[in-house]
């Protein structure tokens, strides 16, 4: 055995589990504009999600739609289709959380047309020559929602097992709407990785991309906080702050920084596969009782 | 000292920077990220459904026509040709053209004529729906659009008229020359009339109505004939008017271009069923076809195309979605907005109305 052997990505089997899109909808009539109450940091820290998913995740659609015919290999593939479908239903379950901000005071569309513009023209498709420049913008796509996955996986592994929010009595759709969401990322937390190990797996570009998206993800979203913050029209002179976030993670109501700044070196790691972290079980039992979830399988058995 | 110096200049230039971002950012938080035009997030699909309107004013327009106006807030616009779909009290569902001005927000003005041996509908129309009278209604939706041309020949044949008129508004609003054949049972019993005369002017030629009570069968051959080169010809009325004026349309390099709308789908395929049909891949050159138990997709995916995306099969997450260039769809998604309708289907769930569907792939 040489020695490369042990640093390649080393999958834990029993983590793997066949994906499938839920057909969920919310109501969101009922939620209010703080919905952790007397706590709109968070409650905004939380809400950049609704910022950031409806045009990232129909980004990652529209890479994988492109990716299909390259995958090679048969498992791969279905689990790439199952994906598909999952992050097309998150794209629009937090898009549908939208007008419900804006009815309340909070219009997020200056910000979302930017997010808008940042993945559907930035990081969208180019007017490249076929061949090596194509499938180089590919990969580094492909590579990318890899390494957004790594954080999507940890957010919903977190959140799975945030029981901080419930005891703070924060919204039970807003929660159910984040965790059926959180287990479906552990579910497929595999995928994105997979699919970047089977048609590039290079260590250069994963520390890349890694960066690269890391480092977005941390500028869009302290503008979304901030974003949030000043536009609150419930808050008198609203702010983010550090101070805030740190409180926050104490707290137990966000991750904790030392969380954070751990699942770093994870994802640059030359072992690390995404079935490492997290537990299909627990994201399994929670969508068996998610009443979004529950509900989905209803209307899918009884329309069918 | 060098390193001391350097240390300065990159600390000076780093305080610099930052003064000039703070402020920047001040004066504009979303600094300097640019934004899409028309941002795609944040839309809402459900706004593109269901809505509660009540009926503000019913009156006769015809012997045998009602006209309705139906107020609601924030009623999508609509252009000419476009209809809505109407949910009775029953449940039925009947599609009815919008007659009313575009620019009239916050209503829209429906007509119907009774049909005494027809399915129901109209009769529950004239029956039922009454001022205050609360209806569901969805769209509005256009398959009959006014598309820009030199010249329009209008051939309507009674409550035909409907898409009609906002037709000839439109087109007498830019300047563009046009001419209507209005066909009907009796004067009386032809709604908008008076509008129309109105609108063509006194003493011009451009509109002429054939009563069959006093004129007879009106002479569409003519009509046609003296069309102008090019000219777009929008055609609504009962099936044996719009099958006559098809016939009678000239031959040739510069012949006039028909446009038709119909008011009951051709052949409206049974609830549930699934008839076998073919489909044409424009773009592969390939047509594939569609057994009973078998869907577009998976037809698809074994006959030509395995790399085609999907998802969920069921209809909701819109990963299969695909563009129509002919052929009518019988959509049996959750998902797809009135507008996306009419262009677009999800080939997992939704199947054609007749034997055939042009798909662009």
């Amino acid at each position: 055995m040489s020695n490369t052997a042990s640093l390649r990505p080393q999958p834990v089997a029993s983590e793997h589990i066949p994906l499938k899109a839920r057909n969920v909808d919310f109501d969101w009539a009922d939620t209010p504009l703080h919905w952790i109450p007397g706590d709109p940091s968070t409650t905004h820290t939380i809400n950049v999600l609704h910022l950031l998913l409806p045009a990232g995740e129909r980004w990652f659609v529209h890479v994988y739609k492109q990716v299909l015919p390259h995958i090679r290999d048969a498992r791969l593939r279905e689990d790439v289709i199952g994906f598909i479908g999952q992050e097309a239903m998150h794209s629009k379950a937090h898009d549908d959380v939208l007008p419900h901000l804006k009815e309340q005071g909070l219009d997020p569309t200056p910000y979302t047309a930017q997010v808008d513009w940042f993945f559907e023209k930035l990081l969208g498709d180019r007017t490249l020559p076929p061949g090596r420049a194509r499938k180089w913008w590919l990969l580094e796509r492909v590579a990318t929602i890899a390494a957004i996955e790594h954080y999507t996986a940890f957010l919903g592994d977190w959140v799975l097992n945030a029981e901080v929010l419930d005891a703070k009595g924060a919204d039970p759709t807003m929660l159910d709407l984040l965790r059926w969401h959180g287990a479906e990322e552990v579910e497929h937390r595999s995928v994105a990785f997979d699919l970047f190990m089977h048609l590039d797996g290079g260590y250069r570009r994963r520390a890349r991309t890694w960066a690269v998206a890391f480092t977005a993800l941390v500028f869009l979203w302290q503008r979304g906080v901030r974003f949030f913050m000043t536009h609150d029209p419930s808050l008198v002179d609203g702010k983010a702050s550090f101070r805030e976030f740190f409180r926050a993670g104490r707290q137990g109501v966000l991750p904790t920084t030392g969380a954070m700044a751990r699942s770093i070196p994870q994802y640059l790691s030359r072992t690390y596969h995404p079935s490492q972290h997290g537990s299909t079980e627990q994201a399994v039992a929670y969508l068996a009782g998610s009443p979004a979830a529950t509900a989905a399988e209803a209307r899918t058995a009884g329309g069918a | 000292m060098p390193r001391m110096r350097t240390f300065l200049v990159v600390a000076g230039a780093a305080l610099l920077a930052r003064r000039a971002l703070r402020s920047r950012v001040a004066a504009s938080p979303l600094w300097p990220m640019p934004a899409l035009e028309n941002p795609t997030s944040g839309r809402g699909r459900k706004g593109s459904q269901a809505r509660q309107l009540t009926v503000t004013e019913r009156t006769e327009e015809a012997e045998g026509v009602v006209r309705l106006r139906l107020e609601g807030t924030e009623l999508p616009s609509w252009e000419p040709g476009a209809h809505i779909d109407l949910v009775l009290p029953s449940g039925t569902v009947r599609q009815y053209s919008l007659c009313g001005e575009p620019a009239t927000p916050g209503s829209y003005t429906i007509a119907t004529r009774l049909i005494e041996d027809g399915r129901g509908g109209s009769r529950e129309v004239h029956e039922q729906l009454h001022e205050g009278t609360v209806v569901e209604v969805r769209g509005p939706r256009n398959r009959f659009p006014l598309g820009d041309s030199h010249a329009y020949v209008f051939i309507a044949g009674g409550i035909g008229i409907t898409p009609i008129l906002p037709m000839l508004r439109q087109a007498e609003r830019e300047g563009v020359p046009w001419r209507l054949l209005y066909g009907g049972r009796s004067r009386a019993s032809m709604p908008f009339l008076a509008e129309i005369e109105k609108l063509a002017g006194a003493g011009t030629d451009r509109v002429t109505v054939v009563a069959e009570d006093e004129d007879g069968r009106p002479d569409l051959a003519a009509v046609l004939a003296g069309a102008p080169p090019y000219a777009a010809v929008y055609c609504c009325g009962p099936e044996p008017l719009m099958d006559a004026v098809a016939a009678l349309l000239p031959d040739g390099p510069d012949a006039p271009t028909l446009h038709t709308e119909r008011f009951a789908p051709a052949a409206p395929a049974p609830a549930g069923g699934s008839a076998p049909f073919e489909v044409e891949l424009r773009r592969t050159g390939r047509t594939v076809s569609v057994p009973s138990d078998t869907s577009v997709l998976r037809a698809i995916r074994d006959q030509a195309l395995p790399d085609l995306p999907y998802s969920c099969e069921q209809g909701f997450c819109g990963t299969c979605q695909q563009r129509v260039l002919a052929g009518e769809v019988d959509h049996r998604d959750d998902l797809l907005t009135d507008a996306e309708r009419d262009d677009s289907l999800l080939i997992c769930v939704s199947r054609a109305r007749g034997d055939r569907l042009v798909l662009d792939l």
